[in-house]
C-alpha cells in the first residue's frame, strides 16, 4: 500500500518540506521546498509558512495537495535566542585640541606649525616674525582666499597652513605661489580656537602622516616636558593611520579615551555557584569564565549587575523572550550564551569635523529554555486547515542526524553540526544509536548583526546580502574585480548604478554600497564576524556533545542548516577542525540536497525506520 | 570678501573644433548651444558662471582635469553628453542645458541611460552642481562616490513645466545643424 509522507521542520528562518511516497519500507523522495518561518518558531504562525511550503513542495511533486496522507511535524527544541550589543570605549576631545577626520582631497603636502589666525584678519596681524595658521571659514571663495594668502606671502607675513571649511584645499593648493599643506571639510570651524599654536600636517596620496601620529613628533613641534608628553600621547595614537591632521595646542586639550563602566557579568550554577566578570575585560574573559563554571557546576542562569548597562542588556533579553514565550520575565532562565568582541565605528564627542572612532563593544547571544513550545497547537491548527493527518514526530537532533546519514558516505557513530539563524547544535549519534546533543546560542543572525554594526550600515537586509554573498567592485561597464584580485570580464554591460562600486555579487543581481569601505575592509569584516561567531561556537557546541570532552576523539564531523550552505563558512570550519584532526564537510542529504532539508527528510524516514536506505 | 558679495564674469572662448581627448583623469563638460552666449541664467535666474565655475571646482578639488565644449548640433540632454563622454579621455562627461538641468555620462553606457541625472532643474543648487563636478571626477578617477542626493518636489513640474518648455525651445534656436560641438575656453574673473 503507497502513502504519500510530508516532513516539515520549522527552524528559526526557515521552513523546510520533504515529500516522499512510501511503500512498506522503501521510501521515495518525490519533492522538497524551503520558505521563510512565518512568524516565531513553534507558534500558531508558523502555518501560514507551512501551507505555502506544502502546496509549493505538491505542485513539484505533481501530485494535489490533498494526495499527502500523513504529515509529520518536527518537535521543535523548546530554546529561542536573542541578541544584544553594546559600546565598552569612547573618544572624547576636549577644548577642540584636534582635527583628524580624512578628508578625500587635502591640498598640498608636508607640515606647517603657526599661530591659528581668521583669514580675514590676517593683514592686521602685529608680530611679523610669527608663522600662521590660516583659519578659512565656508563663506570666503577659494579664489578670494588664494589671492589674500598670496598678498599675504609678498608682503613677508609668514602662512605655514591653512584649515577650510568647504571642500577647497586643492582649489586654493592650485593657486597659491607658496605651497602651504591644507586641511578642507573641517565641518565645525567656528569651534577651531584662534591665535593658539596649531600644526597641520598632510601626507602625499597612498601615505599617512609621520609627525603629530608620533607622540615625540608632537612632543618636538610643541616643545613639551616629558609629563606633557605623556598626555598629548593619545592625540598621536589618535591620528595614526591618517591622510590630514590638525592638532591645536590649548591649555587643557587632550584626547580622552574613557571606558564606559557597563557592569559586570554574573554567572549562576545549578549548585549555587557564582562566578562574576567584568564586562569591560572583553568577550575572551567572560567566555573563559563561563567555562570555567561549566567545570564546576552547570549554568541555570545569568544576571546582569543591576543599574548597568549589562544590566540593562539582559532585562531587554529577558523582557524580548518572555513576550515571545508568554512567560513572566522574572521566570526566564538564560541557558547559554556567547560573547563576541566588536568594533564599532562611533562619532567622536567634541570632534570638529566628524571624526569616528573604532569603539570597542561586547555582542552577546543568549537563549532561553522555555516551556515546550505550542508544536501540538500548530499541529493541530494545520490539521483543521487543510484536512490531512498531522503527526508531530520526534527529537530535532534525532531527526537531524536521521536525515544526516542519508549523506553518502557516513555511518554510526557520526556527529552533526547543525549551523542556522538563531542557534547552533550539535549532536552526536554513538554506534548503539543514543543520541546526545547541545544548542548553543548564537549562529548567523548574530553574524548580521556584528557585520551591521562594524559596518555602520544600519541596515539589517543590506548587512544578511553582505553575509550571504562575495563582492566585487565594477571597474567599468564591462568588468570588475572580485574579491580574490580575479577579473570577471561580462559580455552585457553591468547596470549604470553600480559603475564605479564595490557591489554585492548575489546570483541574478549586483547591489551597489553605499559606504565608502574598501571591497577588502568589508572583506575582512565578515569573515572575522563568521570566524568569531561560528568557530567559537563550533568548537563549543562539538567539545558538549564527545563523552570524553576532547575534541581530539572525534573523527567525522557533517555540517547542516542553513549557515552550512554559506559559500565560506563550511571551509573556516574545515580548516579548523583540521586541526583537531577530524574530518568535516557539509553534510549532502540523500545525495542530492546539499546541508538542507536534514530534519525533514529524518521526519519522513524515521516514520518508515529503514535508516539511510533511500530507494531514489 | 565672502562669496555673496561679489559677482563672477565669464569668457567663454572658442577655440575651433573639439576632438579625442587622450587624459585619462580627463572629465568633459558639454554645455549646451545657447550657454552663456544667447542665455546666460538658468530656470531659477542663477548666472551660468556661478553655474559652470562650481562644476569646473569640483572636477578640480577631486584631481581631475575639466574640459569645457559646446553642442551645437542638438540640445538634447543625453546626446549631448553622450557624445561628450565618447570624446572624453576618461569616458566620463557631464552635459549641462542652459535652464540648469544636467547628467553625468559614461561612454558605454545607451545614449539614454546614465550614472546620475538630475531631472528638476529648478531644484538644483549651487552646492549641488559643486557635487556634481566632484563625483564625475571621481568616477573619471576609479573612485566610488556617493550619488549626489536628488531633490524631488512634485510642484516642480506644475510650477515650472511651461517656463523650462520655453527655455528648451529659445536654447534650440541657437542649433547649427550637422555642427560638430567646439572646444572652449573658459575664463572666470571676479569683481566686487
Amino acid at each position: 500500500m503507497k502513502k504519500i509522507l510530508a516532513g516539515v521542520d520549522i527552524g528559526n528562518s526557515s521552513t523546510e518540506v520533504a515529500i516522499a511516497s512510501v511503500e512498506g519500507d522503501h521510501a521515495e523522495f518525490l519533492s522538497q521546498h524551503l520558505v521563510k518561518t512565518t512568524g516565531i518558531k513553534g507558534t500558531i504562525d508558523n502555518v501560514k509558512g507551512i501551507r505555502r511550503a506544502l502546496q509549493e513542495a505538491a505542485k513539484k511533486a505533481g501530485i494535489e495537495l490533498k494526495d499527502i496522507d500523513l504529515i509529520r511535524l518536527n518537535d521543535a527544541v523548546p530554546v529561542i535566542g536573542d541578541l544584544a550589543m553594546d559600546l565598552i570605549s569612547e573618544t572624547i576631545i576636549t577644548e577642540s585640541s584636534m582635527i583628524g577626520h580624512n578628508p578625500d582631497t587635502p591640498g598640498g603636502a608636508g607640515l606647517g606649525v603657526g599661530v591659528t589666525i581668521l583669514i580675514n584678519e590676517l593683514f592686521e596681524v602685529e608680530e611679523k616674525d610669527q608663522d600662521y595658521i590660516a583659519v578659512i571659514p565656508k563663506s570666503f571663495d577659494y579664489e578670494w582666499v588664494a589671492q589674500r594668502l598670496n598678498q599675504a606671502e609678498s608682503k613677508g607675513i609668514s602662512i605655514t597652513g591653512a584649515i577650510v571649511q568647504k571642500d577647497d584645499g586643492v582649489l586654493i593648493h592650485n593657486r597659491l605661489n607658496k605651497k602651504i599643506p591644507i586641511v578642507d571639510e573641517v565641518a565645525l570651524i567656528e569651534k577651531v580656537p584662534l591665535l593658539k599654536l596649531a600644526a597641520v600636517e598632510v601626507a602625499l596620496p597612498g601615505h599617512v602622516i609621520r609627525t603629530l601620529s608620533n607622540p615625540y613628533g608632537l612632543s618636538t613641534v610643541f616643545q613639551l616636558d616629558p609629563d606633557q608628553t605623556i598626555q598629548i600621547a593619545l592625540v598621536a595614537k589618535a591620528l595614526v593611520g591618517n591622510r590630514s591632521a590638525v592638532v591645536i595646542r590649548t591649555p587643557q586639550g587632550e584626547v580622552v579615551e574613557r571606558k564606559i563602566e557597563a557592569g559586570r557579568i554574573i554567572l549562576i550554577g545549578t549548585n549555587n555557584q557564582q562566578l562574576e566578570v567584568s564586562i569591560n575585560d572583553g568577550a575572551e574573559a567572560i567566555m573563559n569564565t563561563y567555562e570555567k563554571l561549566e567545570m564546576l557546576d552547570t549554568l541555570a542562569d545569568v544576571r546582569g549587575e543591576t543599574g548597568t548597562n549589562v544590566g540593562g542588556m539582559f532585562n531587554g533579553l529577558r523582557h524580548d523572550l518572555a513576550e515571545l514565550t508568554g512567560q513572566l520575565s522574572n521566570e526566564i532562565t538564560i541557558s547559554d550564551f556567547l560573547a563576541v568582541d566588536a568594533v564599532i565605528p562611533t562619532s567622536i564627542s567634541g570632534a570638529m569635523a566628524g571624526e569616528l572612532s573604532m569603539e570597542s563593544g561586547v555582542a552577546l547571544a543568549s537563549m532561553v529554555k522555555t516551556d515546550k513550545v505550542p508544536v501540538q497547537r500548530v499541529a493541530s491548527l494545520l490539521e483543521k486547515e487543510i484536512g490531512i493527518a498531522v503527526e508531530v514526530g520526534g527529537v530535532e537532533a534525532e531527526m537531524a542526524i536521521c536525515g544526516a546519514l542519508t549523506t553518502p558516505g557516513t555511518r554510526k557513530p557520526i556527529v552533526i553540526l547543525d549551523m542556522g539563524g538563531g542557534s547552533t547544535d550539535a549532536a552526536m549519534m554513538n554506534k548503539a544509536g543514543k543520541i546526545t546533543s547541545s544548542h548553543l546560542a548564537g549562529a548567523g543572525d548574530m553574524v548580521t548583526m556584528l557585520i551591521n554594526s562594524e559596518l555602520a550600515l544600519g541596515d539589517k537586509e543590506l548587512a544578511e546580502k553582505i553575509k550571504k554573498y562575495p563582492l566585487g567592485k565594477v571597474l567599468s561597464l564591462f568588468h570588475m574585480q572580485l574579491e580574490d584580485g580575479t577579473m570577471l570580464f561580462s559580455e552585457t554591460p553591468f547596470p549604470p548604478y553600480t559603475f564605479g562600486k564595490v557591489v554585492i555579487r548575489e546570483e541574478q543581481d549586483l547591489t551597489p554600497l553605499s559606504s565608502k569601505v574598501s571591497m577588502e575592509k568589508i572583506r575582512e569584516i565578515r569573515r572575522s564576524a563568521k570566524r568569531r561567531v561560528f568557530v567559537t561556537n563550533a568548537l563549543r557546541a562539538l567539545k558538549r556533545v564527545i563523552p570524553t570532552g576532547n575534541l581530539k576523539h572525534l573523527s567525522f564531523v557533517a555540517m547542516v542548516g542553513g549557515s552550512a550552505l554559506d559559500f565560506e563558512i563550511p571551509q573556516m570550519l574545515t580548516e579548523e577542525l583540521g586541526k583537531y584532526g577530524i574530518v568535516a564537510g557539509f553534510a549532502n542529504i540523500r545525495g542530492t540536497e546539499g546541508p538542507r532539508n536534514a530534519v525533514a527528510t529524518g521526519l519522513v524516514l524515521s516514520s518508515v525506520r529503514i535508516g539511510h536506505e533511500v530507494l531514489k | 570678501m565672502t562669496t555673496s558679495s561679489f559677482s563672477i564674469e565669464m569668457k567663454l572662448t572658442e577655440i575651433g573644433t573639439a576632438v579625442k581627448g587622450t587624459n585619462p583623469r580627463e572629465v568633459i563638460v558639454a554645455v549646451a548651444p545657447a550657454f552663456g552666449k544667447e542665455m546666460n541664467k538658468t530656470i531659477m535666474r542663477i548666472n551660468h558662471a556661478s553655474v559652470l565655475r562650481e562644476i569646473l571646482s569640483g572636477i578640480e578639488e577631486q584631481g581631475a582635469v575639466p574640459r569645457v565644449i559646446r553642442s551645437l548640433r542638438t540640445a538634447d540632454l543625453a546626446f549631448m553628453a553622450h557624445g561628450a563622454a565618447k570624446m572624453s579621455g576618461s569616458g566620463i562627461s557631464i552635459g549641462l542645458q542652459s535652464r540648469g538641468t544636467a547628467v553625468i555620462h559614461q561612454r558605454d553606457l545607451d545614449p539614454l541611460t546614465n550614472l546620475e541625472l538630475f531631472p528638476q532643474s529648478p531644484l538644483i543648487t549651487l552646492e549641488m552642481y559643486r557635487a556634481i563636478g566632484r563625483n564625475a571626477a571621481m568616477y573619471a578617477l576609479g573612485e566610488s562616490p556617493n550619488p549626489v542626493p536628488v531633490v524631488n518636489d512634485e510642484m516642480a513640474r506644475p510650477k515650472y513645466q511651461a517656463a523650462a518648455a520655453l527655455l528648451y525651445l529659445k536654447e534650440c534656436q541657437s542649433l547649427v545643424p550637422d555642427q560638430k560641438p567646439v572646444e572652449l575656453k573658459a575664463e572666470f574673473l571676479i569683481k566686487d
